[in-house]
């Protein structure tokens, strides 16, 4: 449980489940319904909706924060504070006077470095068993915010100076590591997405020298380090394993099974790569699940770590974290969501419009398959023991997803969830079992309703066969009469065809028959599975 | 006059500014885009071919190496940073209209976005492809975008975000720069928008990467 099973994926060994560690950087002011601007720059917001996403997210380890311009701020770039997202720097002082020289090691008290640490150190205390990253701006990324653009052009015309650069910014993260080291954070991320823009031999040449003593310094320190890279970073991966990190962490613009070849090369573990956008931000509950498994199903339990890409988008909704949540911790859930997808293709949508007309009441238990999900087990055996009190009426089936029509029929119905209890075709139970008495209770109601629409869309017809004599004129009068006194109106019709009175086997005239119509469908072809339930009631 | 058109195609391709340039470390000491610019209009060369002939062919080459990752943003910078140093010295050609343009895009981060790497490049390809840009720079609203455009009818948008929290601001713009100009193309890009993402807002167009752009803009011109 929590940083334990952290632990060991970063050993890069076997681990009891996936870990998962949801980068929440201003998406914790979401939850605590305060702007990014104030919220990064406040330890107690950080500390409340931290606890929050801790609470809600149950995760194995968390950011202290996620706000790459925590150092450049300290060193006196300006930055550009929004409601929405991380503060962006646009000032870039060795590119407007300033000389490298003039820089010194931020102090704890420099900008909000202290209010980083402050939150470390609460969130500790308030959550030992978490594990806490403290993430560090990589010294490439921190060049960049300090020189601007012209980074890219001196690595060509004036390497020597980019030298001098990065062997300062490498010296802050040492700095930083200490801190964060200092205030209770057990694994240190290095965070240098910008290296994403650089080639290989440029990143041997003016990264690789500069953090691999990073890395050996937190491992000095007796923690965890973490290198992570956004953006298409492919053409880097190996010199990144090279640096000797613990961790690779990734996000969607790299396959994560390159990434798993490379780090696997190299035994360390790595972790990501959630979709940001389009899954995390702007997909449903469904396609995060499925998503998410599929990273899961990748990492194999074996020294790897579920996070998004990066830093989360601040209006991730909250459901679709929770989601991940729920599936990380809940095995049989993994199991709905892959059986599902396995079984996808092929799944016929029936036209479920009539389903529930037929006479009894159907219970249908949607379940993964009841004899190998305890819960499927135990909402099939509810139905089970409660169906047999309403003395033949209630008719119960399971419709296990591991079969193709099972998937179909859930599909058909638009049920999420396994296990389900639908009664007659309407969703009821969601997940959890139902107490005996509700149980009962859901489907006594349906019987009642059930007998209200019978009585409502009952109708008859009266056949009267014989000669068109006295005595059938008679036979009709007396129906008319019956009707009057009861206040029904039934079609009659009379008939002399010699042939359909021996159709109905009748040997001797009048003969009086009765027919009952039930409306079952109106306006669409129902479905073979329904008509099915029909015929049963006769 | 082949020779020395390809040899400024060269000096783009691999970012050679000028015979003072250290880089590419193969070809120090030799004469950059700048000098051989000058020498190609000394020699009387039109400034049309310069433009058509060495730079918009050693940009493109730029483009596709860049697509296909074989170089990255140092590289590319480096080589329009050549391509401008040989612009320079055709800026009197364009503006006596000796240098016809394919046309006109206004480009700019959205609103709320201050990262404009991915932008710059863009501006450098199309710039090196023979468009005329107009660089809004960054954090540019819908109504900046529009105001352009009415300063210049007929040009295309190209819109650049890098955070999840600014690309959804591309939509606002595209909905605006539509109702003004319906046949102006938008096109966007920038780490976060995707294919999916350009159909959800209406934009026009959406590339991974600056040569695409350059090519849909090229086949729209040619139409």
């Amino acid at each position: 449980m929590g940083k334990d099973i952290l632990f060991k994926a970063f050993r890069n060994e076997k681990t009891e489940r996936t870990p998962w560690v949801p980068f929440v950087g201003c998406h914790g002011g979401k939850l605590i319904d305060v702007p990014s601007d104030q919220y990064l720059r406040s330890s107690a917001l950080m500390v409340r909706g931290l606890s929050e996403a801790i609470h809600r997210y149950k995760p194995d380890g968390i950011p202290v924060t996620f706000d790459l311009q925590i150092e450049a701020e300290a060193l006196g770039c300006i930055l550009k504070w929004s409601e929405t997202s991380p503060p962006a720097v646009i000032s870039h002082p060795l590119a407007e006077g300033v000389s490298i020289k003039d820089l010194q090691i931020p102090v704890l008290s420099a900008g909000r470095i202290g209010v980083a640490m402050q939150t470390a150190q609460q969130l500790k205390e308030k959550h030992p068993d978490i594990a806490l990253y403290g993430l560090v701006t990589g010294p490439f990324t921190l060049g960049l915010h300090l020189l601007g653009t012209d980074i890219f052009y001196k690595m060509m015309e004036q390497p020597e100076e980019i030298h001098e650069l990065m062997e300062f910014t490498s010296a802050v993260c040492l700095q930083m590591i200490d801190y964060y080291v200092d205030h209770g954070c057990d694994m240190i991320a290095l965070v240098d997405p910008m290296t994403s823009q650089i080639d290989q031999e440029s990143f041997r040449q003016f990264v690789s020298g500069y953090v691999t003593p990073v890395f050996d310094h937190i491992r000095g320190k007796n923690r965890f380090s973490s290198f992570f890279v956004c953006g298409q970073a492919q053409q880097n991966i190996e010199a990144m394993c090279q640096c000797r990190p613990d961790n690779i962490s990734i996000d969607e613009n790299i396959p994560l099974d390159y990434v798993k070849e490379q780090a696997g090369k190299y035994h360390i573990s790595y972790g990501g790569n959630l979709k940001l956008t389009m899954v995390l931000l702007y997909g449903t509950r469904e396609a995060v699940m499925k998503e998410a498994l599929e990273c899961m199903d990748m990492g194999n339990n074996q020294g790897f770590v579920l996070s998004p890409g990066c830093d989360l988008p601040m209006d991730t909704p909250f459901e679709n974290l929770e989601a991940i949540a729920e599936l990380v911790h809940d095995t049989y859930q993994q199991d709905v969501i892959r059986t599902m997808e396995l079984e996808k293709e092929g799944v016929e949508i029936l036209n479920m419009r009539d389903y529930g007309k037929a006479e009894k009441v159907i219970v249908d238990i949607i379940t993964l398959d009841s004899e190998s999900c305890a819960p499927c087990q135990y909402m099939v055996e509810a139905v089970k023991r409660v169906a047999p009190q309403f003395e033949g009426i209630v008719e119960w089936r399971e419709h296990p997803i591991k079969k193709i029509e099972g998937i179909s029929f859930m599909s058909s119905l638009m049920v999420k969830n396994i296990p389900t209890i639908c009664i007659d075709g309407k969703i009821t139970f969601v997940s959890k079992i139902p107490p005996k008495n509700q149980l009962i209770e859901a489907i006594q109601k349906r019987i009642n309703e059930k007998l209200k629409l019978k009585i409502k869309l009952k109708r008859g017809e009266f056949l009267i066969f014989g000669k068109d004599d006295a005595e059938c004129r008679t036979v009709s009068l007396q129906v008319k009469k019956a009707m009057e006194e009861m206040g029904k109106e039934f079609n009659i019709s009379h008939s002399t065809d010699q042939q359909m009175i021996s159709s109905y086997g009748i040997t001797q005239t009048p003969a009086v028959i009765l027919t009952e119509h039930k409306l079952k469908s109106e306006g669409e072809i129902p479905a073979v599975i329904v008509i099915k339930e029909w015929i049963k009631e006769i | 006059m082949d020779d020395i058109l390809n040899k400024i195609a060269y000096c783009v391709e691999f970012g050679k500014i000028n015979l003072q340039s250290p880089y590419p470390p193969d070809m120090k000491g030799l004469p950059g885009a700048d000098e051989l610019t000058q020498e190609a209009l000394d020699k009387g060369i039109d400034a049309d071919d310069i433009l058509q002939k060495a730079l918009v062919v050693g940009m493109e080459k730029v483009g596709i190496k860049f697509r296909e990752n074989k170089i990255f943003v140092p590289q590319v910078l480096m080589s329009a940073k050549a391509m401008n140093m040989a612009i320079r010295h055709l800026k009197p050609y364009f503006l006596s209209g000796n240098i016809k343009r394919k046309g006109t895009v206004v480009i700019g981060t959205v609103a709320g976005d201050l990262h404009d790497i991915g932008k710059n490049l863009v501006a450098m390809m199309f710039e090196g492809n023979g468009w005329e840009v107009i660089d809004l720079g960054t954090d540019v609203s819908a109504q900046k975008f529009v105001e352009e455009l009415k300063n210049h009818p007929g040009s295309h948008v190209g819109l650049s975000a890098l955070l999840t929290t600014t690309m959804v601001n591309m939509e606002q713009i595209v909905r605006e720069v539509k109702n003004v100009a319906p046949d102006s193309r938008v096109l966007i890009g920038g780490a976060p928008v995707n294919e999916e993402f350009k159909t959800k807002i209406g934009a026009d167009f959406y590339s991974p990467d600056p040569q695409g752009a350059v090519e849909f803009l090229n086949s729209v011109a040619s139409r």
